[in-house]
């Protein structure tokens, strides 16, 4: 089965020229959909620490799925809330189908790791939230809501409040909210990190078939590399102090996937291997400096289930 | 339902020990009035309709000053929430006049607006303006993070995301300033009634004062106690209790 999966460090620093325009990518006829350029920031990193990200270029294609992973404190998110328009970077640019983007827009919504739902409004109405800050009429955006909120199964639940939902519930009717107003992308913000695993393991099966049916973009950040295979096009792996683009890999298995799925387990482990260096420089920084615990993964689905189960890298 | 009868026996006992000391007559009548009189003159009051016009005049005053009020602050603690340089000036000085006691303002209002209507209304604002002020900025300073992100990254801008998500995000603050607003505006207008003569249960309990009627005063009183603790009980409580339940600060 390994071989049918295909890993290539495809990252080439060559193929984005300093200072080229995206609308040079018209002359290849596929301009890609979200294009990061140059993006460079040092920001205060969760633990107090200065962290930086350096000198990152992302392409991703029309209705491509990819997944940013990293450890903790490498700054995806900071990534992420840069291309949402949240954080400003140091320098760089980022560009949406040939638009150089400039502060949030509704044409790049976030899902967050807290579902963010309004707990004064029931659950349609926060899934009517963006379409009423549109200008869309009444019944229109009732029966928009209505269609994304039978997207995530959720209708019967329509006017229930958010205290009534449970995690996997609020994240479905996020996901509902940040459809509803058709963006040309959605940024997902490690939105399933907060569930049990029972409910991220439907969830990941949710979210593949609601990529399906609606071939959004997705930019999606997570620290769980099991989570990226079953979800991803490609993952984009990101390095900690500083914060680089370290590897790309592309995932070619057949569709819905399954966390379980051994294919998917293989290639976790795989990767993981492949990133053993960044663990263990993540675990030197988090632990004692007297110890000195080195991550050795042995290429076993039993090894990635254990590794994985302790959140990735 | 236990608390409850525990509470009315308590308030008999009360009432009995008050009539034992009528009965034993220590005191004139115009001291300590017995709990028939009290009570025949919170019938007669009622039914005479002085105790209903009493409560409507005071009951308009409050409306509109405390309706002012509710306006005024919230729109205060936003300016002072949201913008670093209100925060700066006029966040200073709504602080230090929150110590000042409302009466105080009585003075100045008798110049500004004479012994009328307005100068009542006017201590009534200042009695709860500065608590609904403060509440809000302390409201919308607490707004989670996360809230104003997403409402951003939906498009949500300007005054619809002060409408949409900055002020309801704040509610069971402001609801909280509100309720304290509400006694502190309800104690600066029977403060302003008591001083300034027009009508108004305020009003009422002077006239009980300058006809030596006690019972007149008792009763007065325990119509003012009675319409505070119907306010913020049987309102403020439950809707606080509400509000903070559905923004899950407290589990359902």
């Amino acid at each position: 089965m390994l071989e049918s999966i295909e890993i290539e460090n495809t990252i080439d620093t060559d193929q984005i020229k300093a200072g080229s325009k995206p609308l040079a990518y018209k002359l290849n006829d596929i301009q890609p959909k979200l294009c990061i350029q140059h993006i460079s920031k040092t920001f205060l990193s969760k633990n107090g620490g200065v962290s930086a990200l350096e000198d990152i270029n992302l392409e991703v294609k029309e209705g491509e799925f990819v997944c940013i992973v990293g450890p903790s404190g490498c700054g995806k998110t900071t990534l992420l809330n840069i291309v949402a328009g949240l954080e400003k970077a140091d320098s760089g640019e980022i560009w949406i189908s040939g638009r150089k983007i400039n502060g949030a827009g509704s044409d790049r919504v976030v899902i967050f790791q807290e579902a963010a739902l309004f707990p004064w409004l029931n659950v349609i109405k926060n899934v009517e939230f963006g379409l009423k800050q549109k200008g869309i009429n009444g019944s229109q955006r009732r029966n928009t809501a209505m269609e994304y909120l039978k997207l995530v199964h959720l209708t019967k639940f329509q006017h229930a409040h958010v205290h009534e939902l449970s995690g996997g519930m609020k994240q479905r009717v996020a996901i509902a909210r940040a459809l509803a107003i058709n963006p040309e992308m959605l940024l997902m913000d490690e939105p399933f990190s907060a569930l049990d695993a029972q409910t991220r393991w439907i969830l990941h099966f949710e979210l593949q078939s609601i990529w399906l049916k609606t071939k959004k973009t997705i930019l999606f950040v997570t620290h769980n590399i099991r989570e990226a295979v079953c979800l991803a096009d490609r993952i984009v792996i990101l390095s900690t102090s500083p914060g680089r683009i370290k590897k790309e890999f592309s995932v070619d298995l057949p569709r819905p996937r399954d966390d379980n799925d051994v294919n998917v387990a293989e290639y976790s482990t795989r990767i993981m291997k492949e990133l053993k260096a960044e663990i263990n420089k993540v675990l030197k920084c988090e632990m004692d400096a007297d110890s000195c615990v080195e991550c050795d993964i042995k290429c076993t689905t039993e090894e990635a289930a254990k590794t994985d189960a302790g959140g990735g890298i | 339902m236990y608390s409850v009868i525990k509470r009315v026996i308590f308030f008999i006992f009360l009432i009995g020990i008050w009539e034992l000391l009528f009965r034993v007559g220590i005191w004139p009548e115009y001291v300590l009035p017995s709990t028939v009189s009290v009570g025949k003159t919170l019938v007669n009051g009622f039914h005479d309709h002085t105790f209903l016009i009493g409560i409507a005049i005071s009951m308009k005053r409050i409306a509109i000053g405390y309706g002012i009020s509710i306006v005024v602050g919230i729109f205060l603690g936003l300016l002072i929430g949201r913008i670093k340089i209100f925060e700066e000036t006029l966040g200073s000085l709504i602080s230090g006049l929150q110590t000042l006691p409302t009466i105080c303002w009585l003075p100045l209002a008798l110049l500004w607006f004479g012994l009328n209507d307005r100068a009542i209304i006017f201590l009534v604002i200042m009695g709860a303006v500065l608590s609904i002020t403060i509440a809000t900025d302390t409201g919308v300073k607490s707004v989670p993070v996360l809230y104003l992100r997403a409402a951003k990254t939906m498009g949500a801008s300007g005054w619809k995301l002060y409408l949409g998500v900055i002020i309801p995000a704040a509610l069971p603050h402001i609801v909280t300033g509100m309720k304290q607003g509400w006694s502190f505006a309800w104690r600066s207008l029977m403060a302003g009634e008591l001083l300034i003569v027009c009508l108004g249960l305020g009003h009422l309990l002077m006239i009980g004062r300058e006809l030596n009627d006690m019972s007149q005063v008792i009763a007065v009183m325990i119509v003012i106690v009675i319409i505070g603790i119907l306010v913020d009980r049987l309102f403020f409580i439950k809707v606080e209790k509400r509000i903070r339940e559905r923004w899950g600060l407290v589990k359902a």
